[in-house]
């Protein structure tokens, strides 16, 4: 019992610098904010409170409302659109193709761009007057259409188009490194019994890319719920409301707007929301996990 | 053992499947590729042909006065002197935000999936909570806690908060990448004596060199490309690059020049562009130093 | 971990030695601005270069946008380290600072400089709060202005600036029918805001604009008032190009230089783009006020003076808002800027035709606050929403939007 006990002191002392982190900033700051949510605070914090007051203002919005809706159809969409594009950009670059390091280049760099330019670029791009619309109809095509981010209904999908742009090399390095790992044997054994490629792909490849494709959809959801530079570049929530989110509502409020109050009911609502539509599956995924124990 | 290349097989020359294969890599390079072009387009046209709206054309004559002003000559304020000024702070920022943050999240995963202290899934899932909340509202109540312990406005301030606020990014990654280790390794190397730290910076560590690679990569491009934090704690003296590319870039009220904004853009760009185009080969040899995944 | 942490103290102790060992005798201060682009950069060079020649160090902190900037000034006072000067629009967004305690009055320079005898009366009124000048004025903006492409006009035979927007839209229907867009619209809620706010002067007047937004009336007047600019502004949908949601106003306006498009509704910083691009006002483009308008609306910036607890900051910031009010300051800046000199007692001769059109407008007292001026930050951002939401929603009504608009006051 007792070497256990030692060895497992050096795996909580190494870990407490990111406890304190974890108590002090993270649960500090909700608290904070959760605190300052039931109060009137405007330009800086007030001990003013007001009950469920800036709830009540929060959920008579229809634009926290339509943000809401909005980050979710882009999240579902965004996430799958970049865990797609990634993994099959590396089940192709795994395939010992010329000029791989150019390829995989050119998949990530987006990721290295700032949106504050880009999503000028796509504004540009998808503008319907100046934009591929235009160039294409002058080519003679004059019935196309492709005004997406002009358009209340699919600006949302224009967001989403831009956004896989930028995340898809994300996942697909993440798959590539997994790919990597997995050893030649079972390749060779799969080809010896004549499957074909892509079903080696699906049925051996992506059940032991798990881990690796969950790190990588965790990483971009949380990415989904901070949405921000993306949509203030391309659309700044227009036309309407049509692509408002909430990490811009919540921005406008802290800074621009001056609504403390309302601005931390937001962030309250938006965290507390996900970790309850998060926390019954990462239930779920520990005891089924469980089994496995501690080493 | 895992080989360091590509496994899958290589396609036998021009078969259907291989032309099919390198279609579908041109035609998703050209998408990623799409805005590239018009942002190097942009950048080496004059305002005036700009102005036309011919966002895909080629320019009537090769430009490049916007490089050069983006890189030295751009004005923030009454301050002219160009993107350059913010490079090496950027550099002092990141550089050990990256290096102590990669460090903690490799020993936060290692800790987190095969020793599991009391209290693992806790600090776990705090950590992806966190991970969750708009950074912004941090903005406060974090600039009333570096100003107490005197580090507002300063390298290791804005250092502590890139690296708190990676934590949840690095511990995911490392966490479901130590996962997938076998569990006898870290057993046998415990049988023979090995404690907690050797067995990391001997076993694990060496092993975990894809993950590094990758988890460097994406805290470097994330850090590099911050801008809000950067602006609130590192203090004037220190402001990293992408303050000036906002200053470059940004206007409400005042004229835009879109050809240097493009190319303060590429520039500021550049530093994680050199390091996807360089990683590649630590892939390879990450992998064949020993990954025994699958 | 700890003798890093030492490490970090040590060196945060030695710069904060440092610090004050360097502020010498002359008066240094640290300007946050959020002016950084050519026209902005060089106006705010004209007021460097005058507090430099006095005495004065000048320190640049130049944030571009106005959320950035914001986010920055404001944690910059949570953190207890205030700079000594912050380029701002004079109005409520300043108030809350100074009620708070946070800013220092400059009324003895004020009252020296006989500011008073030298401001419009009611921008006076703006940058004092509790009988205490806290602001000092840089600079105006017209807002309501229409700029039109001479060319455009000329090809369709438009030969005068409609009067009317009967006459208005008669013209715009002209560029239609010729193929040119016939109003380049910026579709971002604050130029939409903009254009509302233009409109709905030349609907209700000077009166009852400020009827509106600084008593909040609600009276039948001011409800059909607003309904009557809502129908002008529904009936301007139709002659915007489909590219507009979300375009730059300086997209806007490259479509006007280049003949793309007939007009656009902006503040008169649109020279500023126009200059760039070599155009000359009055030659190749056209200011007007827009249609049946008795007046102008305005935005002001102002530099407000933050508290440092700092005596040589103190003084320095005395001897800046000094030079900000500086007659030959004034009017250099507002070249540099496109606006319009706050002082009426300045050299006109060198304005261009548009700002000597809109510091007639200004010295006649004809002029209306924007909203940012007169409103809350909340009640901005509540308008922004409002009218964004009636532009982009081509089925709403007029007259029921018309009373819902007066929610944003709640």
């Amino acid at each position: 019992m007792h070497p256990k006990r030692k060895r497992n002191l050096a795996a909580t002392v190494a870990l407490l610098p990111t406890w304190f982190a974890a108590i002090v900033v993270y649960i500090g700051t909700m608290v904070w904010s959760i605190r300052l949510s039931f109060t009137d605070s405007t330009l800086f914090p007030s001990s003013n409170y007001v009950g469920f007051a800036q709830y009540a203002k929060l959920f008579s919005s229809s634009k926290w409302i339509a943000s809401l809706q909005n980050v979710l159809v882009f999240g579902v969409l965004y996430v799958a659109g970049c865990l797609a594009l990634g993994f099959l950009l590396a089940a192709a670059l795994d395939r010992k193709v010329r000029f791989e390091s150019a390829f995989r280049t050119i998949f990530l760099y987006p990721y290295a761009m700032s949106f504050v330019v880009t999503g000028l670029i796509w504004q540009w791009m998808l503008n319907p007057t100046f934009g591929i619309q235009a160039s294409i109809r002058s080519l003679g095509w004059e019935s196309f259409v492709f005004d997406w981010v002009v358009n209340r209904d699919m600006a949302i999908y224009a967001l989403v188009l831009a956004g896989v742009w930028q995340g898809a090399g994300l996942v697909m390095v993440i798959a590539l490194a997994g790919m990597r790992g997995i050893e030649g044997e079972q390749w060779k054994a799969a080809q010896i019994d004549g499957i074909p490629v892509w079903r080696i792909y699906v049925s051996i490849i992506l059940p032991q890319l798990g881990p690796a494709l969950a790190a990588a959809g965790m990483l971009l959801a949380m990415g989904v719920i901070k949405t921000y530079d993306i949509v203030v570049a391309m659309t700044n929530g227009g036309p309407g409301s049509s692509t408002e989110v909430p990490a811009k509502f919540i921005m406008d409020n802290l800074f621009g707007r001056q609504n403390l109050g309302l601005a931390t009911a937001g962030a309250t609502v938006l965290v507390l929301g996900v970790i309850a539509a998060v926390a019954p599956f990462r239930y779920a995924m520990h005891m089924r996990n469980r089994p496995r124990g501690a080493a | 053992m895992a080989s360091p290349h590509p496994n899958g097989p290589r396609p036998a020359r021009l078969t259907a499947g291989s032309i099919g294969l390198y279609a579908f890599l041109v035609v998703a390079a050209l998408f990623f590729l799409l805005p590239l072009y018009t942002m190097v387009v942009t950048s080496l046209k004059t305002m005036d042909e700009i102005r036309l709206g011919q966002i895909f054309a080629l320019p009537a004559t090769l430009d490049f006065s916007a490089w050069a002003t983006a890189w030295s000559g751009a004005c923030m304020g009454t301050v002219c002197v160009g993107i350059r000024a913010g490079f090496w702070n950027s550099v002092a920022i990141t550089v050990p935000s990256v290096a102590l943050s990669v460090f903690i999240g490799a020993i936060n995963g290692y800790a987190l999936s095969l020793w599991r202290p009391r209290g693992s899934s806790l600090l776990f899932g705090l950590l992806m909570a966190g991970g969750l909340i708009p950074y912004q509202i941090f903005l406060y109540p974090m600039v009333r806690a570096m100003a107490n312990i005197n580090l507002y406005n300063s390298v290791p301030g804005i250092v502590l908060v890139h690296v708190i606020f990676g934590l949840p990014l690095v511990t995911l990654l490392f966490r479901n990448y130590f996962v997938s280790v076998p569990e006898e390794l870290c057993k046998a190397a415990r049988v023979d004596g090995a404690g907690f730290w050797r067995i990391f910076f001997e076993i694990m560590l060496p092993m975990a060199v894809p993950m590094v690679v990758v988890v460097s990569m994406l805290q470097f491009t994330g850090i590099w490309n911050d801008f809000l934090l950067g602006l609130v704690f590192a203090g004037r003296d220190n402001l990293p690059m992408t303050v000036q590319l906002n200053n470059i870039v940004n206007t409400t009220m005042g004229e835009r020049t879109y050809n240097v904004n493009m190319a303060a853009t590429i520039l500021t760009a550049l530093v994680p562009l050199a390091i996807y185009f360089l990683s590649g080969r630590w892939f390879v040899r990450g992998i064949a130093a020993g990954a025994v995944k699958g | 971990m700890k003798t890093m942490m030492k490490l970090f103290l040590a060196g945060v102790a030695l710069v904060a030695v440092l610090g004050p060992a360097r502020a010498e005798d002359k008066p240094t201060i640290e300007i946050m601005s959020s002016w950084t682009s050519g026209g902005e950069a060089a106006a705010l060079n004209v007021i460097r270069t005058e507090f430099e020649k006095r005495g004065g160090v000048w320190k640049d902190s130049s944030i571009a946008g106005f959320g950035a900037a914001d986010a920055a000034f404001q944690n910059r006072i949570v953190a207890g380290d205030a700079p000594g000067a912050k380029q701002g629009v004079i109005g409520l967004a300043a108030a809350d600072f100074v009620n708070q305690g946070l800013m220092n009055p400059i009324d003895d320079v004020a009252t020296a400089g006989k500011w008073a005898d030298t401001l419009p009366k009611s921008i006076h009124a703006l940058i004092s709060y509790n009988g205490q000048v806290y602001l000092s004025p840089t600079g105006a903006h017209g807002e309501s202005w229409v700029f039109y492409s001479k060319e455009a006009f000329a090809k369709v035979g438009i030969t005068e600036e409609p009067k009317s927007w009967d006459a208005f839209f008669s013209a715009l229907d002209k560029l239609k029918a010729a193929g040119i867009v016939p109003v380049a619209w910026g579709g971002q809620a604050w130029q939409q805001t903009k254009v509302f706010n233009m409109v709905l002067l030349s609907q209700v007047g000077i009166d009852g604009f400020l009827k509106i937004y600084v008593d909040k009336d609600k009276s039948e007047a001011s409800v059909e008032g607003v309904k009557k600019t809502l129908d002008i502004l529904g009936k301007l949908r139709a002659y915007v190009d489909e590219g507009s949601p979300g375009r730059n106003w300086n997209d806007a306006t490259a479509m006007v230089i280049t003949g793309k498009a007939g007009v656009q509704f902006m503040g008169d910083w649109a020279k500023g783009e126009f200059t760039v691009a070599g155009k000359q006002p009055g030659k190749d483009y056209g200011c007007m006020i827009a249609p049946e308008s008795e007046g102008m609306v305005y935005v002001a910036d102002a530099l407000w003076f933050p508290k440092t607890g700092n005596a040589e900051t103190d003084k320095a910031q005395k001897l800046l808002a000094e030079v900000v009010m500086d007659p030959a300051v004034q009017v250099e800046f507002s070249l540099k800027k496109g606006s319009i000199p706050m002082r009426g007692d300045v050299d006109k001769s060198r304005l261009d035709a548009c700002a000597q059109k809109g510091l007639e407008l200004m010295s006649a007292g004809k002029i209306v606050p924007d909203q940012a001026i007169v409103l809350t930050p909340q009640q901005v951002g509540a308008l922004d929403d409002f009218v964004d939401e009636f532009w982009s929603d081509a089925s709403a009504d007029a007259a029921t939007s018309a009373k819902a608009f007066f929610e944003i006051f709640e």
